[in-house]
């Protein structure tokens, strides 16, 4: 019967407080977790908890658990917003709402979670050496955010409904004017545009096909020397010969 | 960070000395003083903000029974004592006056646990729910007390027993309802409008007089509703007494002033500019003289909670204008007949804006997404989003009852409004896992269906969570296995080839091999592994979803092959014994699927499939005289010689090497809901096999099989299994089969069959995790060999009833219990009689 075992199976406590402290600093949190999970209620009310609630949410964040480790640090901020070790304690719980973001396509409840709740840190300590990283992580979820809406906006488009992949870039490019997404935007814009006008009955080409010049004029502007330049070229230049017959 | 901490009034800043409480028990007071956040030396107000919150704080617990704050001031200090008395908790809680059963029910709703803390609030609520609980019973006056004592079975101080004491009334009735001053309407007509408060009547004996004073309001609301469709537009209750008419019987009095009965006269439309005065009067349905029905003026513009209400309203709506308001205004009143005119603010159009999808934890959007038929930019249509959460829920991926399509940031001015599509994803994926006796051995059977499956992510090792999901393609393995067969199948299915259209492909591949009972003495009863029959087979297929001529339709194509190989295997269907055949088929469906959202249990609509499955008319270009090779092979099968056989073998397989055959098949199934939750599902099968050489004959593969619970078990030879419950599987034989030969021999399928079905069901339940419903059935079916037979009143009639369950893990389970009314085809004898059949797997 090892140390550990004696502790898991022990009455005492304090046995449990001062293995699941040296599992701890040991780095074995999964051995710490069984043991912080049977002390945190006795301890609840004490001095002591303070400490023991923040070393359990930590050793659930290190194992990775983020989805318990945000609720635990989450509830330790609530609980000891005045504590040296709420600055972290904050942190953390942001970083595991941000770890439990799910790829682009799939619901995105975590990520704006994450993203307010790192918002917040930054906020409340602007100064704080975390805040860099929780700036990195901001981006990297914006770009998630922006990614999802992008494609979603641009699935319309491959499916080939046009005014619906215009009408959710337009509202795509309204909402995140700072995204790299952009140009793509303004291109499969002026494609839809495009497409949609030369497949129009007769009467309607002209004026759509002239709304498309105007689109491609917006994209070029913009981006004069962009990755899109070229196919948008190729655009303007069929665009044109239809035009000529309808002059 | 510092509290926050503001004066009250003239608050004098002071400097906390001493903090001490009395008064705790379970916690010490460390604890209690930690909780307060106030320290020893801190500057606080006095009155102030923080110290109030403090105090609230501590009442917040709900730990605490009383809390007082005494400060003694000290010049600038001040020495705080916080005097507490803690909330006992519940050691025991007893019940009198009710049943054992009740008085459990009672403490699971009020959580009268053991160690609950014993609040006021707790005391007020629990009393005050149980006398509501029996109100509604009838049990008018009852009166509940409750008293707590410190329990006297414990040395902790701080427990109380709970002593609840239920005096119950005895159960009013009622004696009487009368009405006072209603000329038109009798009392009785009256009464029966009053769905909750019913005369004591021992005939009805389902629902108990009693008196509720919520339901007695409901139903006086009723009463006026019914005067207001005869046309008494003033009608109104003036006044309704309760009067005690004996030991435990009330009457109910009402008086009623009726007013004068109206008409209708001139309707005016005002603001009309999308419809004209004419359409709007035909979609309205009321004309002038009609007798003046307010519930129905009301109902005819817009009907509450139907959002498929043929009213005026959703005329409007459907047509985009989502924003427009409809008002009915009484213009004129003269003697009894009242002009109206319809106002109408038809608003701006709306258009569908940004549409959103939430709770997609395993499904991409873009499986998503492309279901959608309420598109950004496209003007609004309360039809589209009824057609969108109807095609959502039958994905599968999500639990249709729960599909919510939420409007958000409707903006009449710019004339946009938003959707959020609520989804919650239901398990998609089902397990067979079988073993038994059949067929004469042990059968094991493994079946795997993933309906949500991601193939492009097979060797993506992130993506097992713990399957790859989300892509939207069906994905089913199967094994089957015994002593004497292997079946072995595959088949995928991805609904958006390419992803720009909805063009379904469909891959499967099957694979199977049956060994013969060996009849040799020495090792009988088991296979015979030098003789058997191998089946390998696969298929291609294309669907696509039409826009014509409506969105229903669907037109498919798929092309199949089956390799048939033979070795010794001599048995009923095949005359050859050695040899091989080849089924190269072209299969095109159209059908048309307009159920209701939850596909296991639809409650309106229909759905139709007409099929063709044809085989290239190789007769037409082989050159083989199949007229000489019938004739002889009708000379050589008289001989009855070994050589005749033999030559009937070589005829038979020169016919089969590769099929040829013709196949057609109709099915349609209606769905209708009717009184209650109860659904009829009607259906019709037909199904014709043909040849199109009638020398060269029809195939003995591909055939129909009538009988039994339809399902299709291990078919060698492409026979199509049709349910007929009531009658033994597959024993249904064709009604012009000749009646010397043995049943045995003459299985061998049929070429022509019809089928009815009448099937009412009842839903029980209908959660995600588990639909049950309940069935009844009368059937009817016959199939012919030949068409110059065919009597569509030669039937083989059965009825019945049963159940189904619909597990999304394990798909469906059901039993039936069938009741064949005819004998079977070429048997004498009377009705069938009872049959049970176990349904395992979709089938609707």
């Amino acid at each position: 019967c090892s140390e550990y075992q004696k502790a898991l199976k022990s009455e005492d406590t304090g046995v449990k407080y001062s293995m699941a402290d040296s599992l701890y600093n040991a780095g074995k949190y999964r051995k710490s977790l069984k043991l912080w999970e049977q002390i945190v209620p006795a301890y609840r009310g004490k001095p002591q908890a303070e400490r023991i609630m923040f070393l359990y949410a930590d050793a659930q964040y290190q194992e990775e658990n983020y989805y318990l480790a945000g609720y635990q640090f989450d509830r330790f901020v609530s609980a000891y917003p005045d504590s040296d070790k709420a600055e972290e304690a904050e942190y953390k719980a942001a970083v595991s709402y941000a770890e439990l973001s799910p790829n682009y396509q799939l619901d995105q409840s975590e990520t704006e979670k994450g993203l307010t709740q790192l918002q917040q840190f930054i906020t409340s300590y602007p100064e704080s050496s975390y805040a860099e990283d929780a700036n990195e992580r901001i981006k990297e979820l914006s770009i998630k955010m922006q990614k999802k809406s992008f494609e979603i906006a641009k699935g319309w488009h491959k499916i080939m409904q046009y005014p619906a992949a215009i009408s959710s870039l337009d509202d795509f490019l309204s909402d995140y004017p700072g995204s790299p997404f952009r140009e793509a935007a303004f291109f499969y814009k002026l494609d839809s545009q495009y497409q949609y006008g030369s497949k129009s009955i007769n009467v309607l080409v002209k004026p759509r096909l002239e709304e498309a010049i105007e689109m491609y004029e917006t994209l070029i502007n913009y981006f004069p020397e962009g990755d899109y330049r070229a196919q948008a070229d190729e655009i303007k230049a069929d665009i044109d010969s239809i035009l000529e017959n309808y002059s | 960070t510092a509290q926050q901490d503001l004066p009250v009034s003239n608050g004098k800043q002071y400097e906390i000395g001493e903090i001490s409480v009395v008064g705790a028990k379970q916690y010490n007071e460390q604890t209690v003083i930690a909780f307060t956040r106030l320290r020893s030396g801190d500057l606080v107000y006095l009155p102030g903000d923080r110290i109030s919150n403090v105090i609230k704080k501590l009442w917040d617990l709900d730990l605490f029974s009383d809390i007082n704050l005494y400060a003694t001031i000290n010049g600038d200090k001040v020495d705080l004592k916080f005097e507490i008395e803690e909330v006992p908790e519940l050691n025991k809680v007893t019940i009198n006056g009710i049943k054992e059963k009740k008085a459990k029910d009672i403490i699971k709703d009020n959580d009268l646990n053991k160690g609950t803390k014993v609040t006021e609030n707790l005391i007020t609520k629990t009393k005050f729910y149980i006398e509501n609980k029996y109100k509604k019973e009838g049990y008018l006056n009852s009166k509940v007390t409750i008293i707590t004592r410190p329990a006297t079975d414990t040395v902790e101080t701080q427990k109380v027993d709970m002593l609840v004491n239920v005096e119950l009334s005895d159960r009013v009735k009622i004696e009487d309802i009368e009405f006072i001053g209603n000329e038109q309407l009798s009392d009785a007509k009256l009464r029966k409008q009053m769905k909750n408060t019913k005369q004591k009547n021992i005939i009805r004996f389902w629902k108990r007089s009693k008196y509720i004073a919520e339901n007695f309001a409901e139903d006086k609301v009723s009463v006026v509703d019914k005067y207001k469709e005869n046309g008494f537009r003033d009608a109104r209750i003036i006044s309704d007494t309760l009067i005690h008419s004996g030991e435990d019987l009330i009457t109910l009095k009402l008086y009623v002033e009726e007013g004068n009965k109206y008409h209708i006269g001139d309707i005016d439309f005002l603001g009309n500019t999308v419809y004209s005065d004419k359409e709007l009067a035909r979609q309205l349905g009321l004309e002038k003289g009609d007798v003046y029905n307010g519930v129905l003026l009301k109902e005819r513009i817009s009907k509450d909670g139907d959002p498929n209400a043929d009213d005026l309203s959703n005329l409007y709506k459907n047509s985009g204008y989502l924003f427009s308001t409809i008002n009915p205004v009484e213009t004129k009143v003269e003697n009894d007949t009242i002009d109206f005119e319809i106002r109408i603010t038809e608003g701006k159009l709306a258009y569908f804006d940004r549409i959103t999808i939430t709770g997609n934890d395993k499904t991409k959007d873009r499986v998503i997404y492309r279901n959608l038929r309420t598109r950004p930019g496209q003007r609004y249509s309360q039809a589209a989003v009824l057609q969108t959460t109807r095609e959502l829920g039958q994905t599968g991926f999500f639990d249709p009852e729960q599909l919510n399509p939420q409007f958000l940031n409707a903006n009449p001015y710019d004339g946009t409004i938003d959707i959020n599509y609520a989804l919650v994803e239901q398990g998609a994926s089902q397990i067979e896992l079988q073993g038994g006796y059949g067929g004469g051995g042990f059968v094991g059977t493994l079946g795997l269906s993933f309906n949500n499956f991601s193939i492009q992510n097979l060797f993506n090792k992130d993506a097992y969570q713990p399957l790859p999901m989300g892509d939207g393609q069906k994905f089913s393995l199967r094994a089957q296995a015994s002593t004497f067969y292997q079946t072995y199948s595959a088949s995928l299915t991805e609904p958006w080839l390419g992803g720009k259209k909805p063009v379904q492909l469909q891959l499967s591949f099957s694979h199977s091999i049956q060994y013969r009972f060996d009849f040799n003495n020495r090792s009988r009863g088991r296979p015979d592994k030098d003789s058997r029959f191998l089946i390998t087979g696969g298929s291609i297929g294309l669907a696509k979803r039409l826009e014509v001529p409506d969105n229903y339709f669907t037109i498919s194509h798929a092309i199949s092959f089956q390799h048939f190989d033979l070795k010794n295997y001599n048995v009923g269907l095949f005359t050859f014994g050695n040899g091989s055949s080849e089924n190269l088929a072209y299969t095109v469906g159209i059908s048309r699927n307009e159920t209701d959202i939850n596909p296991i249990f639809p409650r309106t609509g229909s759905k139709f499939s007409l099929t063709a499955k044809l085989t290239p008319p190789y007769s037409l270009w082989n050159g083989t005289d199949y007229k000489a090779l019938a004739d002889e092979r009708a000379a050589a099968s008289i001989e009855a010689t070994q050589a005749g056989r033999e030559r009937v073998a070589e005829i038979d397989q020169e016919r089969f090497n590769w099929l040829e055959y013709y196949k057609v098949k109709f099915e349609g199934q209606w769905f209708t809901s009717l009184v209650g939750k109860f659904v009829l599902s009607s259906k019709v099968d037909f199904g014709f096999l043909g040849a199109y050489n009638n020398d060269r004959g029809i195939p003995p593969f591909d055939r129909f099989y009538l009988g039994g619970d339809g399902l299709g078990g291990y078919a060698l030879d492409g026979r199509e299994v049709i349910r007929l419950r009531g009658y033994p599987n597959q024993s249904v034989l064709p009604q012009d089969r000749s009646q010397t030969t043995t049943s045995l021999d003459r299985n061998d399928g049929a070429t022509i069959f019809n089928k009815f079905e009448f099937e009412l069901r009842y839903p029980i339940t209908l959660k995600p995790s588990a639909s049950i419903y309940a069935l009844m059935f009368a059937e009817a079916g016959a199939s012919f060999d030949n068409f110059r037979n065919y009597n569509p009143f030669l039937m083989n009639r059965s009825a019945g009833a049963g159940v189904r369950i619909y597990m999304p893990a394990f798909g469906l389970l059901g039993i039936d219990f069938g009741y064949g009314f005819d004998p079977i085809p070429g048997t004498v004898g009377g009705p069938n009689g009872w049959e049970t059949h176990f349904i395992i797997g979709q089938q609707f």
